[in-house]
């Protein structure tokens, strides 16, 4: 008797239970497109797939890619050729196109914090895919967490291969007969369960700013946006900072606060809103800048004062190194060489190489507990547009903080903003504030 | 005594650097005299002006009570919108810079040295400084023109053998117009091009602290 075997589709019902409320989840493959179709809206995942789409948003592949490297993928669901005992495998191009364009997507798709592979459990002519040891090439070895075949669901442990679920009418011993690895039963072992987790995601939206950041803790380091003025530059969440009084704080940013000092923007009689407000407060023990002090000699900022004093560190980083280090420590990009810099004060203590002639320094990517961003409007997602040039670094920092918080003038529904219009998809982004109703950027 | 020459003003420094704008070319300018340059292109050369505030095909300062502050210049002066702009994000704004994308950066600077290396980001004295975008366009403007006073406010001269300031970049130094003359450094030392009307090669020699390659021919500033 022939047992009966799942079909794709209920493989990739199978795979959408795997998939949690508000999660970021990329999918390759026909049988783990389909999940994206299972899951309903209201679930808040986003999907990453092949093609260049996250969601309803067009990413480009350079995007896709820092998505994957940066550590915002929750769960890879991947469609194999070949699955072994120690969690590597084959992608289903793997056969068909043996050379390295088969590959290519895979390969960072291997990345995420946790790897699903859907597959045939035998091949057309009932060879075993899954196998001691892989004889196609593989595409990632020893990442994957869990194995969904069309009979059976397998947990990948440090032992080997652990039964977890079987298919409707099969048995653990029908199973172990087409399959090429060794398998343990699992004490838990049951029937294959399709039900999607419970629940929906939290929503983003906060109700204030200082609720919005009322876990920042001492020691962070915050990513503070603001190029030197008040465009850009999120004045509520810094008052809200002042206000919560976190101490021995590092502040990346373009500037350690110039915008009292230089004032464009604020009206006569007025103090603009800018990073002093930590500095003076005490908050600050370190800032990691570009154009850390005023350009006037004789109007210093209160960073510079307290730099005299010797109260803070200064770590000086040129603007562009500073913009690709933010870029860099979002896409899971350690380090990289740049010629800036080369033969200068910066270049000291650093590694250097010269490359065609050229001679560059190794510079490293940048990562922060929080980002304090400012955008002019966010959906509920957390997709965001900018307004003319106060986009600058918020747009760098978001993807590269473990919690980002941004302070908008709106928030609407989904659906509102163009995707074609967004500049930083919602992923990158965990809190929403509205700044209140006539807030100014000064006091 | 040449110290106590006319020398040119701020307006006709840039008027020279304006000549060396090539039609179509994308251009960033500093702050202070590089500025001003903008002001003396024509219309026809269609040069494409990028700031690293993130913003392409900018114009002119915005006017007197309509600045908008989500519209800057990497000075922080407000902007005009102008049709054709583009803005982006600072990534991208020294991707265009590192990549070989800006063809012309216009800077001031403390030092310049006979081969072009430059100092432009802290005074000595005063310990600390910014460097903003001024290394990033030094290492990757395709040409790094120079536009700034002959000597300083207590007359030392800014164009030296070699730089004491901490440098900006090495080498990087394409061509310097100053309110005395216009030099070239090259990697023999710095060749002067072009004296202020009055100033002969001798009295340009006499106010920089380089010494200057003197061609059998020296143009006069031409403006």
């Amino acid at each position: 008797m022939t047992l009966a075997r799942l079909d794709a589709q209920s493989v990739a019902r199978r795979a959408s239970a795997e998939v949690a409320p508000g999660s970021v989840v990329a999918v390759s493959g026909d049988w783990s497109t389909a999940v994206a179709d299972l899951v309903p809206a209201e679930k808040g995942v986003w999907f990453l797939r092949a093609g260049g789409t996250l969601s309803d948003l067009p990413i480009s592949a350079a995007d896709a890619g820092a998505v994957l490297r940066g550590g915002n993928v929750d769960l890879s669901i991947l469609q194999a050729a070949q699955v072994d005992s120690n969690g590597s495998f084959a992608g289903y191009h793997a056969a068909d196109y043996p050379g390295p364009q088969g590959h290519a997507g895979l390969i960072d798709l291997a990345g995420a914090r946790r790897v699903v592979t859907v597959l045939p459990h035998t091949d057309a002519d009932g060879s075993p895919n899954i196998v001691n040891s892989l004889t196609l090439p593989p595409d990632g070895v020893r990442c994957v967490d869990t194995i969904i075949t069309d009979v059976a669901v397998f947990r990948v442990a440090d032992t080997g291969l652990i039964l977890t679920e079987l298919a409707p009418g099969w048995s653990a011993e029908d199973v172990r007969t087409i399959t090429g690895a060794a398998v343990t039963s699992a004490p838990t072992l049951r029937e294959m369960d399709f039900a999607l987790p419970p629940g929906n995601p939290t929503s983003k939206i906060y109700a204030d700013g200082p609720s919005a950041i009322a876990d920042l803790p001492d020691g962070a380091t915050v990513f503070i946006d603001g190029f030197g003025g008040p465009g850009g530059m999120a004045h509520y969440l810094l008052i809200s900072l002042r206000d919560r009084g976190s101490r021995n704080l590092t502040i990346v940013s373009n500037t350690a606060g110039i915008a009292r000092v230089v004032s464009f923007g604020t009206p006569p009689g007025h103090t603009a809103i800018d990073h002093s407000v930590l500095v003076e407060n005490g908050q600050v023990a370190k800032a990691i800048a570009s154009f850390p002090v005023s350009p006037s000699v004789s109007r210093p900022s209160e960073f510079e004062l307290a730099y005299r004093r010797g109260e803070v560190d200064l770590e000086l980083v040129p603007q562009g190194t500073l913009a690709e280090r933010l870029r860099a420590g979002g896409a899971g990009i350690e380090a990289f060489y740049t010629p800036t810099g080369a033969g200068t004060l910066i270049a000291e203590g650093k590694e250097s190489r010269v490359i065609d002639g050229r001679e560059y320094i190794l510079e490293h990517g940048l990562r922060a507990d929080f980002a304090l961003i400012r955008a002019h409007r966010a959906d509920t997602r957390g997709n965001l547009v900018y307004r003319g040039t106060s986009r600058n670094f918020n747009a760098v920092m978001a993807p590269g903080a473990r919690v980002t918080v941004v302070e908008v003038d709106e928030i609407v529904q989904p659906g509102e903003l163009d995707p074609e219009a967004v500049v930083t998809p919602g992923i990158f982004v965990q809190r929403i504030v509205r700044r209140p109703d006539g807030f100014t950027g000064y006091e | 005594m040449s110290a106590d020459k006319e020398r040119l003003d701020r307006a006709i420094i840039a008027i020279r650097v304006a000549k060396e704008l090539p039609a179509g070319s994308c251009v960033n300018l500093g702050i202070g005299i590089p500025t001003l340059v903008s002001m003396f292109v024509d219309d026809e050369s269609v040069v494409f002006y990028h700031s690293e505030s993130g913003v392409l095909n900018c114009g002119p300062l915005a006017e007197e009570g309509s600045e908008d502050i989500d519209l800057i210049n990497a000075g922080g002066q407000f902007l005009q919108p102008v049709p054709g702009m583009a803005y982006f994000s600072s990534v991208d704004a020294f991707a265009m810079i590192r990549g070989g994308h800006v063809d012309v950066t216009v800077l001031g600077a403390h030092q310049v040295s006979a081969t072009g290396d430059l100092a432009n980001w802290m005074l000595p004295e005063r310990g600390v400084g910014n460097i903003g975008g001024a290394m990033d366009l030094a290492a990757g403007a395709d040409k790094v023109i120079v536009a700034m006073e002959h000597n300083d406010r207590n007359g030392n001269p800014k164009v030296v053998q070699e730089c004491d300031f901490p440098l900006t970049g090495r080498g990087c130094v394409s061509l310097i117009v100053t309110d005395v003359a216009v030099m070239e450094p090259t990697p023999d030392g710095m060749v002067l091009r072009e004296a202020a009307p009055g100033w002969t090669p001798e009295e340009v020699q006499g106010v920089t602290g380089a010494r200057l390659i003197i061609p059998d021919s020296v143009a006069e500033y031409e403006v």
